[in-house]
């Protein structure tokens, strides 16, 4: 079976979240930019503020890229090769794809667990890093969820398309 | 094992995952992982992965990237590109194969506010090309021209890969791009020269007689949200206003509003801008975390170290060693994705170059060679066999053949050489403005 179209919801979703955290990250900046340079008004922390939120933007924007196979691939020794093979080459990318989702999710679920504990936080605003790391860990548990489901999505012509 | 084997196998290791299609970052996220795991065991590295992401995600230095990317695409879907290639022909149609000069105008200009260089190429491609058809330009010269147009995008500020280097070599973004600005209009030059010389010799290429438009005021606003943008987001920058990441940011607004102004930017294309810098910004930084692990592994073998102490001690001449190093960058970028290449080579290639004397500051040296890298990262976009501008153009192009698109290509590939030697040998080229603006 293909990654089911739930599956595809949840990824565009994920990147229209981050899309509107970048998007709010933009309009924060200028504001910012014209409060420190025509109204002597300084928005305190605002680069931190840029930091964490591009951090759970970009982590919103992996499982749609994942899902896509957007991520560059090189096709120029096995372009001549079947579609039949390569997609089992690419069964075989996504696994490992999927493995290190997993991986990046649960170190970033612990680290969030152990900032919670530590408060960790961000020096300025004191905004707390386990928030960060834990929007990183859920977009990053659905990547790998994608991943998983690609991994076992057998060969099938009309899926040509999402390569 | 030896270091060396160990540095060769994480390599080889990477090379393998590569040839069988698993993603490049995935590739080199992997092999650096078993390096990592084969040198100090499983729970250092998983304590590694820990901090990996945040620290590479939530990053000030790094947010500038998918801020531009996401100006660059509000430019693409706002509808700016149609009344800028009208006002590139109107330039550029009196001369013959001006219709391909224009293309490679429009190129440039884009490339003033967008930071790639295949999405420069898809929205010119979009249309430049359905017009070159009509009038009567072959395949081969319409989709070369717009693959190497394409490279304006990074050539000309802002660029992505420019600011990916200036942040692994920590130098000042701001000068960066200053230094890239006259190269870039050095190489939009020279691909017209390039052009000129190529519908003269080549017979068949290009029309010989065109209609030319009138340059009018309406072509010429054609122009004009572009150049506001750009003076706002640079002027803003030099002056002192704001930083490069509120440059991208403010740029990013104002390409928005002039896309909103245009009435071309529906909800629709909205969340198709959101689609696509979100696929464009992923694959970054999932090129990123995979160097990362990559390069963390190789530097435990300590083998990037005595390579570069090795090469600084055969004593070559400075010229040399640069040239060698472009060199393999050519080479390199026949199997490597250029930025996957610059975040492996840049850590092992940079600390060789600053030892070496080229008769200037540390930090020009740092620019030029920035420059240098920049131009070869182009070059890599456009030879073969994977040259990902000439894939896009050709893919959109449907019925020419990608090997008549390579043959495209030459004119633009000589004329990149000829440029690369020029900045090569007179690095004053690119300091110039540095100094003027900064």
């Amino acid at each position: 079976m293909n990654p089911s179209s739930r599956l595809r919801w949840l990824a565009r979703a994920c990147s229209i979240i981050g899309g509107l955290i970048l998007t709010a990250l933009m309009l924060m900046t200028c504001y910012s930019v014209v409060g420190r340079n025509f109204f002597e008004k300084a928005l305190i922390g605002d680069f931190e503020l840029t930091g964490i939120a591009c951090g759970i933007a970009m982590a919103f924007f992996m499982p749609l890229c994942q899902l896509e196979r957007g991520n560059i691939i090189v096709d120029f020794f096995t372009a001549k090769r079947s579609a039949r093979f390569n997609h089992g080459l690419d069964r075989f990318g996504d696994l490992l794809m999927a493995v290190i989702f997993i991986l990046l999710s649960w170190r970033s679920g612990v680290a969030a667990l152990s900032a919670k504990e530590n408060m960790g936080a961000s020096m300025l605003l004191g905004f707390p890093d386990w928030i960060v790391l834990a929007g990183m860990s859920i977009p990053f548990a659905l990547a790998a969820v994608i991943a998983i489901a690609q991994t076992l999505a057998r060969f099938d012509q009309s899926s040509q398309g999402v390569a | 094992m030896t270091p060396v084997q160990l540095a060769l196998l994480i390599f080889g290791l990477m090379l393998v995952l590569m040839v069988v299609r698993v993603p490049i970052a995935g590739a080199m996220f992997i092999a650096g992982t078993a390096g990592f795991v084969l040198q100090s065991g499983f729970s250092p590295f998983i304590n590694f992965i820990n901090n990996l992401a945040f620290a590479r995600l939530a990053n000030y230095d790094l947010s500038v990237i998918p801020l531009f990317i996401l100006m660059g695409h509000f430019a693409t879907q706002g509808g700016i590109s149609k009344a800028l290639f009208k006002f590139a022909a109107a330039v550029m149609g009196r001369f013959k194969g001006g219709l391909a000069m224009s293309a490679v105008l429009a190129c440039a200009a884009f490339g003033a506010i967008c930071g790639s260089s295949v999405a420069t190429a898809a929205t010119i491609t979009g249309v430049a090309l359905p017009e070159m058809k009509r009038h009567g330009y072959s395949g081969r010269l319409a989709t070369g021209t717009l693959a190497a147009g394409g490279t304006l995008g990074i050539l000309i500020p802002p660029s992505v890969p420019l600011v990916i280097y200036a942040i692994l070599t920590e130098q000042n973004i701001a000068k960066m791009f200053a230094a890239a600005m006259l190269p870039g209009l050095i190489a939009m030059v020279g691909y017209m020269i390039a052009i000129a010389i190529y519908v003269r010799v080549v017979p068949g290429q290009a029309p010989d007689k065109e209609e030319v438009e009138k340059l009018t005021l309406e072509s010429l606003m054609g122009i004009f949200p572009i150049a506001v943008i750009f003076i706002v987001v640079f002027g803003g920058i030099y002056a002192g206003f704001f930083t490069p990441t509120e440059g991208a940011a403010v740029g990013a607004a104002s390409t928005f509003i002039a896309a909103l102004i245009k009435g071309e930017l529906t909800r629709a294309s909205f969340i198709e801008c959101f689609y696509a810098t979100a696929m464009s910004s992923a694959m970054i930084f999932m090129i990123f975390m995979g160097a990362d692990v990559m390069n963390a592994a190789l530097a435990r073998t300590q083998v990037p170290n005595q390579l570069a102490e090795m090469v600084v001690a055969m004593n070559l001449a400075p010229l040399l060693v640069v040239g060698g190093i472009l060199l393999l960058y050519v080479v390199l970028g026949a199997v490597m994705d250029e930025l996957s290449m610059l975040l492996l080579t840049i850590p092992i290639f940079f600390p060789i170059i600053m030892k070496l004397n080229f008769g200037m500051t540390p930090e020009y040296t740092a620019i030029w060679f920035g420059i240098m890298v920049l131009m070869t990262v182009g070059f890599g976009m456009l030879a073969p066999p994977v040259g990902l501008n000439v894939y896009v153009v050709n893919g959109m192009a449907k019925d020419v053949p990608l090997s008549e698109s390579y043959k495209g290509i030459t004119p633009f590939l000589i004329s990149d050489t000829v440029r690369t030697l020029l900045l090569l040998f007179f690095p004053g080229i690119s300091l110039f403005l540095v100094q003027y603006l900064t």
